[in-house]
Protein backbone atom coordinates (compact mmCIF):
# COMPACT_ATOMS: atom_id res chain seq x y z
CA UNK A 1 0.00 0.00 0.00
CA UNK A 2 1.31 3.64 -1.21
CA UNK A 3 2.11 6.09 1.70
CA UNK A 4 -1.47 7.33 3.38
CA UNK A 5 -1.85 11.11 3.88
CA UNK A 6 -1.90 11.40 8.23
CA UNK A 7 -4.96 13.19 7.56
CA UNK A 8 -7.23 10.36 9.81
CA UNK A 9 -9.18 9.24 6.48
CA UNK A 10 -8.87 5.78 5.40
CA UNK A 11 -7.60 3.80 2.26
CA UNK A 12 -9.00 0.84 0.96
CA UNK A 13 -6.83 -1.59 -2.13
CA UNK A 14 -8.70 -4.15 -3.29
CA UNK A 15 -7.24 -6.93 -5.04
CA UNK A 16 -8.75 -10.43 -6.40
CA UNK A 17 -6.81 -12.44 -3.16
CA UNK A 18 -6.52 -9.41 -0.81
CA UNK A 19 -7.57 -6.57 0.60
CA UNK A 20 -5.66 -3.59 2.21
CA UNK A 21 -7.21 -0.94 4.65
CA UNK A 22 -5.37 2.02 6.49
CA UNK A 23 -5.16 5.22 8.02
CA UNK A 24 -2.61 7.57 9.63
CA UNK A 25 -2.91 10.80 11.64
CA UNK A 26 -0.72 12.87 13.37
CA UNK A 27 -1.31 12.58 17.21
CA UNK A 28 0.11 15.82 19.66
CA UNK A 29 1.47 13.42 22.32
CA UNK A 30 4.43 11.48 22.85
CA UNK A 31 5.00 7.71 21.03
CA UNK A 32 5.08 6.59 24.77
CA UNK A 33 1.53 7.38 25.27
CA UNK A 34 0.37 5.71 22.09
CA UNK A 35 1.90 2.63 23.03
CA UNK A 36 1.08 2.37 26.35
CA UNK A 37 -2.87 2.88 25.26
CA UNK A 38 -2.20 0.30 22.34
CA UNK A 39 -0.94 -2.22 24.27
CA UNK A 40 -3.34 -2.21 28.07
CA UNK A 41 -5.62 -5.12 26.57
CA UNK A 42 -7.92 -4.25 29.28
CA UNK A 43 -8.15 -0.49 28.92
CA UNK A 44 -9.50 -0.11 25.11
CA UNK A 45 -12.97 -0.55 25.95
CA UNK A 46 -12.52 2.53 27.86
CA UNK A 47 -10.99 4.89 25.02
CA UNK A 48 -11.58 3.13 21.76
CA UNK A 49 -15.11 2.79 20.87
CA UNK A 50 -14.28 -0.17 17.85
CA UNK A 51 -13.44 -2.82 20.85
CA UNK A 52 -15.98 -4.31 22.93
CA UNK A 53 -13.09 -6.01 24.89
CA UNK A 54 -9.82 -7.60 24.50
CA UNK A 55 -8.60 -10.40 26.63
CA UNK A 56 -5.10 -11.78 27.14
CA UNK A 57 -1.99 -9.96 27.12
CA UNK A 58 -0.85 -7.84 24.36
CA UNK A 59 3.13 -8.90 24.34
CA UNK A 60 5.44 -10.53 22.24
CA UNK A 61 4.25 -14.17 21.33
CA UNK A 62 0.91 -13.93 23.37
CA UNK A 63 -2.18 -14.86 22.12
CA UNK A 64 -5.23 -12.31 22.57
CA UNK A 65 -9.04 -12.59 22.34
CA UNK A 66 -10.60 -9.78 20.08
CA UNK A 67 -14.39 -8.59 19.93
CA UNK A 68 -15.11 -5.98 17.98
CA UNK A 69 -17.88 -3.82 16.85
CA UNK A 70 -17.86 -4.50 13.20
CA UNK A 71 -18.78 -8.18 14.26
CA UNK A 72 -19.77 -8.14 17.81
CA UNK A 73 -20.38 -11.90 17.95
CA UNK A 74 -17.38 -13.11 16.61
CA UNK A 75 -14.09 -13.86 18.79
CA UNK A 76 -10.79 -13.17 16.86
CA UNK A 77 -7.98 -15.34 18.48
CA UNK A 78 -5.03 -13.50 17.39
CA UNK A 79 -1.42 -13.98 17.92
CA UNK A 80 0.82 -10.86 18.78
CA UNK A 81 3.69 -11.36 16.13
CA UNK A 82 5.41 -8.03 16.19
CA UNK A 83 6.48 -5.90 19.76
CA UNK A 84 8.84 -3.16 19.42
CA UNK A 85 8.39 -0.88 22.15
CA UNK A 86 6.85 2.48 21.21
CA UNK A 87 7.72 1.42 17.40
CA UNK A 88 5.61 -1.41 15.93
CA UNK A 89 3.26 -3.71 17.09
CA UNK A 90 1.72 -6.16 14.98
CA UNK A 91 -0.80 -9.01 15.44
CA UNK A 92 -2.80 -11.14 13.49
CA UNK A 93 -4.01 -15.12 12.14
CA UNK A 94 -4.05 -17.35 9.35
CA UNK A 95 -6.45 -14.75 7.15
CA UNK A 96 -4.62 -11.57 7.56
CA UNK A 97 -3.12 -9.47 9.99
CA UNK A 98 -3.26 -5.80 11.36
CA UNK A 99 0.05 -3.37 11.83
CA UNK A 100 0.46 -0.41 14.19
CA UNK A 101 3.37 1.97 13.25
CA UNK A 102 4.46 5.02 15.70
CA UNK A 103 6.51 7.25 14.38
CA UNK A 104 8.00 10.40 16.24
CA UNK A 105 8.20 13.27 14.26
CA UNK A 106 9.18 15.91 16.21
CA UNK A 107 9.25 16.37 20.24
CA UNK A 108 5.42 15.69 21.35
CA UNK A 109 4.28 15.08 18.02
CA UNK A 110 3.32 11.51 17.05
CA UNK A 111 2.66 9.92 13.96
CA UNK A 112 0.37 6.85 14.34
CA UNK A 113 -0.67 4.70 11.27
CA UNK A 114 -2.94 1.23 10.98
CA UNK A 115 -3.14 -1.07 8.42
CA UNK A 116 -4.55 -4.52 8.42
CA UNK A 117 -4.49 -7.00 5.16
CA UNK A 118 -6.58 -9.87 4.68
CA UNK A 119 -6.53 -12.19 2.10
CA UNK A 120 -5.88 -15.53 0.72
CA UNK A 121 -6.35 -17.85 -2.07
CA UNK A 122 -9.83 -18.58 -0.54
CA UNK A 123 -10.73 -14.45 0.07
CA UNK A 124 -12.26 -14.04 -3.14
CA UNK A 125 -15.33 -16.56 -2.22
CA UNK A 126 -15.19 -14.50 1.64
CA UNK A 127 -14.64 -11.25 0.19
CA UNK A 128 -18.22 -10.34 0.42
CA UNK A 129 -19.14 -11.35 3.91
CA UNK A 130 -16.08 -9.01 5.56
CA UNK A 131 -17.69 -5.67 6.10
CA UNK A 132 -15.59 -2.40 4.74
CA UNK A 133 -13.03 -1.51 7.88
CA UNK A 134 -12.86 1.99 6.33
CA UNK A 135 -15.08 3.64 9.00
CA UNK A 136 -13.94 1.74 11.97
CA UNK A 137 -10.37 2.51 11.32
CA UNK A 138 -10.94 6.35 11.03
CA UNK A 139 -12.57 5.84 14.28
CA UNK A 140 -10.00 3.80 15.99
CA UNK A 141 -7.68 6.58 14.98
CA UNK A 142 -9.86 9.49 16.30
CA UNK A 143 -10.11 7.79 19.55
CA UNK A 144 -6.99 6.98 19.77
CA UNK A 145 -6.02 10.89 19.19
CA UNK A 146 -8.75 12.18 21.25
CA UNK A 147 -7.57 9.74 24.24
CA UNK A 148 -3.83 10.24 23.88
CA UNK A 149 -4.09 14.17 23.51
CA UNK A 150 -5.95 14.52 26.24
CA UNK A 151 -3.53 12.62 28.56
CA UNK A 152 -0.47 14.57 26.74
CA UNK A 153 -2.30 17.38 28.39
CA UNK A 154 -2.83 16.57 31.82
CA UNK A 155 -1.59 19.31 34.04
CA UNK B 1 22.35 17.42 54.99
CA UNK B 2 22.98 16.55 58.40
CA UNK B 3 21.48 14.08 60.82
CA UNK B 4 19.77 16.45 62.47
CA UNK B 5 18.25 17.96 59.36
CA UNK B 6 17.36 14.55 58.16
CA UNK B 7 15.48 13.64 61.53
CA UNK B 8 13.62 16.81 61.20
CA UNK B 9 12.90 16.32 57.78
CA UNK B 10 11.45 12.73 58.20
CA UNK B 11 9.77 13.59 61.33
CA UNK B 12 7.57 16.44 59.26
CA UNK B 13 6.90 13.76 56.28
CA UNK B 14 6.35 10.97 58.96
CA UNK B 15 2.19 11.59 59.09
CA UNK B 16 1.94 11.65 55.18
CA UNK B 17 4.06 8.48 54.56
CA UNK B 18 1.94 6.90 56.88
CA UNK B 19 -1.26 7.63 55.40
CA UNK B 20 0.21 7.02 52.02
CA UNK B 21 1.79 3.90 52.85
CA UNK B 22 -1.42 2.82 54.59
CA UNK B 23 -3.55 3.50 51.64
CA UNK B 24 -1.64 1.64 49.11
CA UNK B 25 -1.22 -1.62 51.04
CA UNK B 26 -4.35 -1.33 53.90
CA UNK B 27 -2.39 -2.61 56.25
CA UNK B 28 -1.13 -1.43 59.86
CA UNK B 29 1.43 -3.36 60.09
CA UNK B 30 3.15 -3.67 56.74
CA UNK B 31 2.74 0.46 56.91
CA UNK B 32 4.74 0.58 60.14
CA UNK B 33 7.37 -1.82 59.00
CA UNK B 34 7.54 -0.17 55.59
CA UNK B 35 7.49 3.88 57.18
CA UNK B 36 10.26 1.90 59.78
CA UNK B 37 12.46 0.66 57.16
CA UNK B 38 11.90 3.76 55.15
CA UNK B 39 14.08 6.05 57.92
CA UNK B 40 16.66 3.36 58.16
CA UNK B 41 17.10 3.01 54.26
CA UNK B 42 17.02 6.80 53.87
CA UNK B 43 19.51 7.00 56.80
CA UNK B 44 21.61 4.34 55.77
CA UNK B 45 21.65 6.89 52.12
CA UNK B 46 21.76 10.15 53.26
CA UNK B 47 25.49 10.75 52.03
CA UNK B 48 24.61 9.64 48.60
CA UNK B 49 21.86 12.19 49.00
CA UNK B 50 22.53 14.90 46.57
CA UNK B 51 19.69 17.01 46.81
CA UNK B 52 18.23 17.04 42.98
CA UNK B 53 14.60 16.50 44.82
CA UNK B 54 13.10 17.45 47.92
CA UNK B 55 13.42 15.19 51.06
CA UNK B 56 10.13 14.71 50.98
CA UNK B 57 10.16 13.58 47.31
CA UNK B 58 13.36 11.73 48.11
CA UNK B 59 11.35 9.75 50.94
CA UNK B 60 8.33 9.16 49.22
CA UNK B 61 10.06 7.42 46.43
CA UNK B 62 11.95 4.79 49.06
CA UNK B 63 8.33 4.53 50.44
CA UNK B 64 7.07 3.68 46.78
CA UNK B 65 9.96 1.34 46.44
CA UNK B 66 9.34 -0.48 49.61
CA UNK B 67 5.02 -0.52 49.37
CA UNK B 68 5.43 -2.01 45.59
CA UNK B 69 7.87 -4.99 46.23
CA UNK B 70 5.43 -5.34 49.46
CA UNK B 71 2.46 -5.74 47.36
CA UNK B 72 4.49 -7.58 44.07
CA UNK B 73 2.42 -11.06 44.70
CA UNK B 74 -0.43 -9.80 46.07
CA UNK B 75 -3.79 -9.36 44.05
CA UNK B 76 -5.89 -6.11 43.06
CA UNK B 77 -8.94 -5.95 44.57
CA UNK B 78 -12.00 -5.27 42.64
CA UNK B 79 -14.11 -2.86 42.46
CA UNK B 80 -17.37 -4.53 43.83
CA UNK B 81 -14.70 -4.95 47.25
CA UNK B 82 -17.39 -3.09 49.54
CA UNK B 83 -20.10 -5.96 48.56
CA UNK B 84 -17.76 -8.69 48.79
CA UNK B 85 -16.66 -7.31 52.64
CA UNK B 86 -19.98 -6.34 53.55
CA UNK B 87 -21.50 -10.02 52.51
CA UNK B 88 -18.15 -11.44 54.71
CA UNK B 89 -19.05 -9.14 57.83
CA UNK B 90 -22.63 -9.96 57.90
CA UNK B 91 -21.75 -13.91 58.01
CA UNK B 92 -19.30 -13.16 60.60
CA UNK B 93 -20.96 -13.49 63.91
CA UNK B 94 -18.20 -11.81 65.65
CA UNK B 95 -17.88 -8.52 63.45
CA UNK B 96 -20.74 -6.02 64.64
CA UNK B 97 -20.21 -6.94 68.41
CA UNK B 98 -16.46 -6.03 67.72
CA UNK B 99 -17.11 -2.65 65.84
CA UNK B 100 -19.53 -1.79 68.82
CA UNK B 101 -17.01 -2.63 70.82
CA UNK B 102 -14.40 0.00 69.50
CA UNK B 103 -17.31 2.52 69.08
CA UNK B 104 -18.48 2.44 72.70
CA UNK B 105 -14.56 2.53 74.21
CA UNK B 106 -12.25 4.24 71.95
CA UNK B 107 -11.90 8.14 71.72
CA UNK B 108 -11.25 7.35 68.06
CA UNK B 109 -14.54 5.25 67.42
CA UNK B 110 -16.84 7.88 66.29
CA UNK B 111 -18.69 6.88 62.92
CA UNK B 112 -18.27 9.83 60.20
CA UNK B 113 -19.75 9.50 56.79
CA UNK B 114 -17.06 11.30 55.65
CA UNK B 115 -13.96 9.37 57.11
CA UNK B 116 -16.38 6.06 55.02
CA UNK B 117 -16.31 8.21 52.00
CA UNK B 118 -12.05 8.26 52.23
CA UNK B 119 -12.25 4.70 53.56
CA UNK B 120 -14.27 3.84 50.29
CA UNK B 121 -12.15 5.85 48.01
CA UNK B 122 -9.00 4.07 49.46
CA UNK B 123 -10.76 0.21 48.95
CA UNK B 124 -12.02 1.24 45.49
CA UNK B 125 -8.28 2.41 44.51
CA UNK B 126 -6.78 -0.48 45.37
CA UNK B 127 -8.67 -1.97 42.57
CA UNK B 128 -6.74 0.21 40.21
CA UNK B 129 -3.33 -0.91 38.74
CA UNK B 130 -0.63 0.11 41.22
CA UNK B 131 1.13 2.65 39.34
CA UNK B 132 -2.18 4.18 38.88
CA UNK B 133 -3.45 4.22 42.41
CA UNK B 134 0.60 5.43 43.50
CA UNK B 135 -0.16 8.08 40.71
CA UNK B 136 -3.46 9.45 41.87
CA UNK B 137 -3.01 9.37 45.03
CA UNK B 138 1.15 11.21 44.61
CA UNK B 139 -1.19 13.88 42.77
CA UNK B 140 -4.25 15.06 44.37
CA UNK B 141 -3.97 13.48 48.01
CA UNK B 142 0.26 14.65 48.66
CA UNK B 143 0.17 17.50 46.14
CA UNK B 144 2.85 16.15 44.44
CA UNK B 145 3.54 18.12 40.59
CA UNK B 146 3.67 15.35 37.50
CA UNK B 147 7.51 15.93 37.35
CA UNK B 148 8.29 15.15 41.28
CA UNK B 149 5.94 11.70 40.37
CA UNK B 150 8.27 11.03 37.60
CA UNK B 151 10.93 10.80 40.13
CA UNK B 152 8.81 8.89 42.20
CA UNK B 153 8.01 6.24 40.02
CA UNK B 154 11.25 6.00 38.13
CA UNK B 155 9.30 6.90 34.96
CA UNK B 156 8.13 9.47 32.35
CA UNK B 157 6.01 12.45 31.96
CA UNK B 158 4.53 10.45 29.27
CA UNK B 159 3.47 7.56 31.35
CA UNK B 160 2.69 9.44 34.46
CA UNK B 161 0.06 11.11 32.60
CA UNK B 162 -0.98 8.08 31.31
CA UNK B 163 -1.41 6.63 34.90
CA UNK B 164 -3.03 9.81 36.03
CA UNK B 165 -5.25 10.03 33.59
CA UNK B 166 -6.73 6.14 32.94
CA UNK B 167 -6.90 6.43 37.35
CA UNK B 168 -8.80 9.24 37.20
CA UNK B 169 -11.54 8.31 34.15
CA UNK B 170 -11.75 4.66 35.74
CA UNK B 171 -12.62 5.55 39.22
CA UNK B 172 -15.19 8.41 37.90
CA UNK B 173 -16.60 5.48 35.96
CA UNK B 174 -16.50 3.06 39.40
CA UNK B 175 -17.69 5.34 41.70
CA UNK B 176 -21.08 7.05 38.96
CA UNK B 177 -22.12 3.27 38.61
CA UNK B 178 -21.58 2.17 42.11
CA UNK B 179 -22.07 5.04 44.62
CA UNK B 180 -25.45 6.02 45.50
CA UNK B 181 -24.45 9.16 47.41
CA UNK B 182 -23.95 10.32 43.99
CA UNK B 183 -26.11 8.30 41.83
CA UNK B 184 -29.54 6.78 42.84
CA UNK B 185 -29.41 3.91 41.09
CA UNK B 186 -25.84 3.12 42.57
CA UNK B 187 -25.77 0.15 43.96
CA UNK B 188 -23.39 0.45 47.24
CA UNK B 189 -25.38 2.15 50.43
CA UNK B 190 -23.21 1.55 52.87
CA UNK B 191 -22.56 5.44 53.98
CA UNK B 192 -26.34 5.71 55.05
CA UNK B 193 -26.84 1.57 56.55
CA UNK B 194 -23.21 2.00 58.67
CA UNK B 195 -24.74 5.75 59.67
CA UNK B 196 -27.66 4.01 60.98
CA UNK B 197 -26.31 1.79 62.76
CA UNK B 198 -23.52 4.19 64.28
CA UNK B 199 -25.20 6.80 64.57
CA UNK B 200 -29.35 5.83 64.23
CA UNK B 201 -30.46 9.23 65.70
CA UNK B 202 -28.84 11.17 63.19
CA UNK B 203 -30.56 12.22 59.99
CA UNK B 204 -28.97 10.98 57.23
CA UNK B 205 -29.98 13.27 54.87
CA UNK B 206 -29.02 16.12 57.16
CA UNK B 207 -25.77 14.75 57.82
CA UNK B 208 -24.87 14.21 54.15
CA UNK B 209 -25.60 17.40 53.25
CA UNK B 210 -22.74 18.84 55.58
CA UNK B 211 -20.55 17.37 52.46
CA UNK B 212 -20.04 19.11 49.64
CA UNK B 213 -19.62 15.88 47.77
CA UNK B 214 -23.13 14.34 48.74
CA UNK B 215 -24.55 17.72 48.68
CA UNK B 216 -24.08 18.28 45.22
CA UNK B 217 -24.81 14.36 44.26
CA UNK B 218 -26.67 13.53 41.13
CA UNK B 219 -26.37 17.39 39.96
CA UNK B 220 -22.67 17.60 40.61
CA UNK B 221 -20.05 17.40 37.59
CA UNK B 222 -18.41 13.56 37.28
CA UNK B 223 -14.85 15.05 37.55
CA UNK B 224 -15.45 17.67 39.84
CA UNK B 225 -17.47 14.69 42.32
CA UNK B 226 -13.87 13.06 42.45
CA UNK B 227 -12.31 16.12 42.94
CA UNK B 228 -13.92 16.40 45.85
CA UNK B 229 -14.00 13.18 47.14
CA UNK B 230 -10.02 13.01 46.80
CA UNK B 231 -10.38 16.13 48.68
CA UNK B 232 -11.84 15.02 51.57
CA UNK B 233 -8.92 12.17 51.62
CA UNK B 234 -6.34 15.14 51.54
CA UNK B 235 -8.51 16.23 54.98
CA UNK B 236 -8.62 13.20 56.62
CA UNK B 237 -5.58 11.45 58.38
CA UNK B 238 -6.43 7.74 58.80
CA UNK B 239 -4.58 7.27 62.07
CA UNK B 240 -5.80 9.86 64.10
CA UNK B 241 -9.08 11.07 62.86
CA UNK B 242 -12.72 10.92 64.93
CA UNK B 243 -13.22 7.71 63.69
CA UNK B 244 -9.68 6.04 63.01
CA UNK B 245 -9.93 3.15 65.20
CA UNK B 246 -13.76 2.06 63.60
CA UNK B 247 -11.99 2.74 60.05
CA UNK B 248 -9.01 1.23 60.22
CA UNK B 249 -10.70 -2.14 61.62
CA UNK B 250 -12.59 -2.11 58.72
CA UNK B 251 -9.84 -1.34 56.37
CA UNK B 252 -7.78 -4.49 58.05
CA UNK B 253 -11.04 -6.86 57.82
CA UNK B 254 -11.35 -6.19 54.22
CA UNK B 255 -7.76 -6.70 53.36
CA UNK B 256 -8.00 -9.92 55.24
CA UNK B 257 -11.12 -10.37 53.10
CA UNK B 258 -9.48 -9.67 49.33
CA UNK B 259 -6.09 -11.30 49.56
CA UNK B 260 -8.15 -14.05 50.32
CA UNK B 261 -10.42 -13.83 48.14
CA UNK B 262 -10.51 -15.68 44.45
Amino acid sequence: MEKIKPNGVAQTTKKTFSRETGVSIDIYADASILWALLTNASDYPRWNSTVISIEGEIKKDEKIKLKSVLDPKRVFKLSVKAYEPEKKLVWGDAMGQREYLITTIENGMTNFSMTEKIGGPLFPLFAKMIPPFDASFEQFAKDLKTEAEQISNTK
Amino acid sequence: MTDEQFNKAFEEAQGQLKSYILRITASIQDTEDIVQDTFIKASEKLSSFRGDSSVKTWLFTIASNLAKDNLRAKKRWTEDVTDICKAKALANPDYFPEVMYIQQTSTHGQFEIKEHITFCLTCISKSLPLEQQICILLKEVYAFKVSEITIIMDNSEAMVKYYLHTARTKMVDIFEGRCALINKEGACHQCSELNGIFNPKQNFEIEKNKIEMAKIGERGEKEHLLDLRLQLMKEIDPFDSNGSDLQLHHLEHNRKIMENFS
